[in-house]
């Protein structure tokens, strides 16, 4: 109730009726997962760099559907960054200014619900930009996907820690993983974890 | 990129297609998830995709029967969705999949746009299998590019001091054989060889020569153990250098390396192993000898020599070894009254790396030398010494039952053949296989006609000894479950599992026909000309078993430079998806060929 109530509320603030879409109804039957890369940890200080996100739906990883964009940087990316993504200012060449890429990812979303590995985090990156943009923060069903694994292990380790990092879980489920590191293969692995644990009663 | 396509692309048949073509994968495929138990296509129906394994295993089943498996990095579904077939087996998942799938539109698109791609999938066993091998060669051909110094190619250092006088110097060098003579200095080596013995001549006088230092080349060229051959090459080229000071990290002198020993090992050292086993004066020559064997099948296994050539060339070299051992250790009557068989594996000159002492005598009715025991017992000490483990079966001339005379013999081949037991028969199989490599071979060939004619009047007692072929179970049960024997896990005994039958097989057929060839190859050709095989079954029976003998080569040199001793085994993490596959094919060739022994023969119809 409260959340309807808030999503309403969230609604009207909308200054941009091109966007009342994503608002309506989902039907698509479909998720999508995203993963941003970023230039650091703080929403508040540090930029999107690039966005990957997927479709999935019922069995599948729509990859014929994904959307992989790069954001221009206004300011320089650290070093610390690079070293992580691999991806220099030269990679962005291709790159787009930061509000054609969110209205891209927008698009992309439409009223899908979203789910993601610390998804709260790439929500809140995302809100950053959209919140001036649009009055708005994103309205979608949000799904975190440590915590469906948190769910389904916890009943095996009542009193246990959970190892809940990236590669703990692509370990734990024995899923393959991919050396590349940029946000659409980081989506693509979530996208698989999200499967699989959809796909399996109990965690063993 | 989607990072998991990297892995597609990496081997056949993705690798023929263009970066178009696999773009055009990235854009259209989709990645499924499956749970064990789900049947992915069903019989009589339609692929709609074709499928890439990127983690699971999914069989494809008749009934109960196991058709094929298919693991990481496999792809299935290509032919269906070529011919519009509807599917022949039940395909299900046996363990949890994820898997590309690559809609059947762009499939045949990209069947179009690539030749090579679409052949793959039609591609017979003979043609898979030169794809593997083309494959594999030019890898070996790049690895001879990166081989390196090692120390079984070098000469011995042999190290005298500065101050040595230069005749004592030269003596030692005469007295060791030694290629050139190392000069340790106060400060590094120096070298002394033929070139600097030439000055030494013309100058003495003049010069006053009277250390070893005064005409050494100083300082020198040298190199550490494990540098690039090819480097190697360039650099002796380079500086016309043709004795070469190999050093340890610490710079100690471990070997000198010739020029012309390297470049044998470039091309060919079987015509130099071969004239030292030749011209030995005693054991021990013949012995360090046949101890370069080892390292001449390694660089040609390199080159990527098939490996049916390269044991005709071991076989030719080891024919020569015994040849001059007969010599060297029996009696000079022996030449006369006296024949050495090559059993097994020698005898049917397939043998590539040194495997079991496998021998036998036969000597002339009668011929009965009182001190026999002693010098039988001399050969077998230099096979020891040469490498040759010895026969677990105790199949040698040391056993009694394997030296004896030409009556013994022939009483043997009338038991095997009118009143055939277990040992009778493999006793046979072991004589049949024979090859007489010394002494008065005429012994032999006597005995050989003798067999063929019991066989021939008795031909009852062949499906008995076919009966063997069915001895082992085929190990493409096996992969399934990647358990092997006890102590082996992911691995398959090559000629347990396959090696054995075809050969077996093979050799019982032949025997029907009373073929004299000993060589599987030759047989299955003979067998091929006398009329029982087309030259097609022939041609890919005979690739098979190319093969097969070429990845337990390959395992059996891995296995050595590991250190550890070579067997049979062959461990499946190790291979390619490609090899895999060929393997695969390669074991149902050997299923289908027993089944056509076991027709042949009606072994259904024996216990």
């Amino acid at each position: 109730m409260f959340s309807k109530w808030r999503n309403r509320w969230n609604a009207k603030r909308l200054k941009d009726e091109h966007f009342a879409f994503l608002f309506e109804e989902d039907t698509s039957g479909e998720v999508v997962v995203f993963d941003c890369e970023t230039t650091g940890l703080n929403p508040k200080k540090d930029e999107i760099i690039s966005i990957g996100a997927v479709k999935i739906k019922g069995n599948r990883i729509l990859t014929d559907e994904a959307l992989h964009l790069f954001v221009r940087q206004e300011k320089q990316i650290d070093q610390e960054s690079i070293k992580i993504h691999h991806i220099r200012h030269c990679d962005l060449e291709n790159a787009m200014p930061v509000k054609e890429a969110i209205e891209h990812f927008l698009h992309y979303i439409g009223s899908r619900p979203l789910a993601g590995y610390y998804l709260e985090f790439d929500v809140a990156m995302v809100n950053k930009y959209i919140k001036p943009m649009l009055g708005i923060t994103l309205p979608n069903l949000q799904e975190e996907v440590s915590a469906i694994y948190y769910d389904k292990k916890i009943p095996r380790i009542p009193q246990g820690n959970i190892d809940l990092r990236f590669e703990a879980i692509l370990n734990d489920l024995s899923l393959p993983k991919m050396q590349a590191h940029d946000a659409l293969n980081d989506a693509i692995m979530t996208a698989m974890i999200y499967l699989k644990l959809k796909n399996i009663k109990k965690l063993h | 990129m989607i990072a998991l396509l990297e892995r597609l692309k990496a081997d056949v048949p993705f690798s023929f297609l263009d970066k178009s073509g696999l773009q055009s994968i990235e854009e259209a495929a989709q990645i499924a998830y499956y749970q064990k138990g789900t049947q992915l296509v069903a019989r009589e129906k339609m692929f709609e995709v074709l499928y890439f394994i990127i983690k699971g295993v999914v069989e494809a089943r008749q009934g109960d029967e196991l058709i094929d498996l298919y693991h990481q990095d496999d792809t299935f579904g290509g032919i269906e969705l070529i011919e519009k077939q509807p599917s022949a087996y039940d395909y299900l998942v046996t363990e949890e999949l994820i898997c590309y799938e690559i809609p059947q539109e762009l499939f045949l698109k990209l069947c179009e746009k690539s030749r090579p791609f679409k052949e793959y999938f039609f591609g017979s066993v003979v043609e898979r299998i030169e794809m593997v091998k083309e494959r594999q060669e030019s890898a070996k051909m790049a690895e001879i590019m990166v081989s390196r110094v090692e120390r079984s190619l070098l000469h011995e250092a042999l190290v005298v001091d500065a101050d040595m006088p230069i005749i004592k110097a030269l003596e030692k060098m005469e007295s060791y054989g030694a290629v050139a003579l190392l000069v340790q200095n106060k400060e590094g080596y120096g070298i002394v060889t033929d070139a600097d013995l030439r000055t030494y001549i013309l100058h003495k006088e003049e010069k006053g020569f009277q250390y070893i230092c005064q005409i050494q080349s100083y300082p020198i060229i040298s190199i550490e153990e494990g540098e690039l051959l090819f480097n190697v090459l360039l650099l002796m080229t380079g500086n016309s250098i043709k004795h070469l000071p190999v050093t340890d990290s610490s710079g100690q002198a471990i070997g000198i390396l010739t020029l012309i020993d390297l470049l044998s090992y470039f091309s060919n050292q079987s015509h130099l192993i071969g004239s030292q086993i030749e011209n030995a004066q005693d054991l021990q020559s013949v012995i360090e000898a046949a101890g370069r064997i080892d390292v001449m099948i390694k660089a040609l296994h390199h080159k990527g020599i098939k490996s049916r050539y390269i044991a005709r060339l071991v076989s030719e070299i080891h024919k020569k070894m015994y040849d001059r051992l007969f010599e060297m250790i029996f009696p000079l009557e022996w030449r006369e009254h006296a024949t050495l068989l090559l059993l097994g594996s020698e005898g049917r000159g397939e043998q590539i790396l040194r495997t079991d002492q496998d021998n036998a005598m036969v000597f002339a009715e009668g011929f009965a030398p009182e001190d026999k025991e002693i010098y039988l017992q001399h050969f077998t000490e230099a096979l020891d010494a040469i490498g040759f483990p010895r026969c677990e079966g105790n199949v040698m001339v040391i056993n009694p039952k394997w030296a004896k005379d030409t009556k013994a013999y022939k009483a043997n081949i009338q038991r095997w053949v009118h009143s055939p037991d277990m040992e009778g028969l493999m006793d046979l199989a072991i004589f049949y296989d024979a090859y007489a490599v010394a002494g008065n071979k005429k012994l032999f060939l006597m005995l050989r006609n003798t067999l063929l004619d019991e066989v021939k009047k008795n031909h009852a007692f062949l499906p008995h000894f076919a009966k063997a072929v069915e001895s082992f179970e085929s190990p493409l049960g096996i992969f399934s479950r990647f358990v092997s024997e006890e102590g082996h896990k992911g691995e398959i005994d090559i000629k347990k599992g396959a090696l054995f039958a075809l050969v077996h097989g093979v050799r019982a057929l032949a025997l029907e026909h009373g073929i004299t060839k000993t060589n599987t190859t030759e047989r299955i050709k003979a067998l091929n000309n006398v009329g029982y095989m087309d030259k097609e079954d022939a041609k890919n029976l005979i690739e098979t078993l190319e093969v097969l003998m070429t990845f337990r080569l390959h395992a059996r040199l891995e296995k050595l430079e590991q250190g550890s001793v070579p067997d049979n085994y062959i461990a499946l993490e190790s291979l390619s998806r490609l090899e895999k596959d060929t393997l695969k094919e390669a074991l149902k060739m050997v299923e289908t060929f027993k089944k056509r022994v076991a027709y042949h023969f009606h072994l259904s119809m024996v216990n």
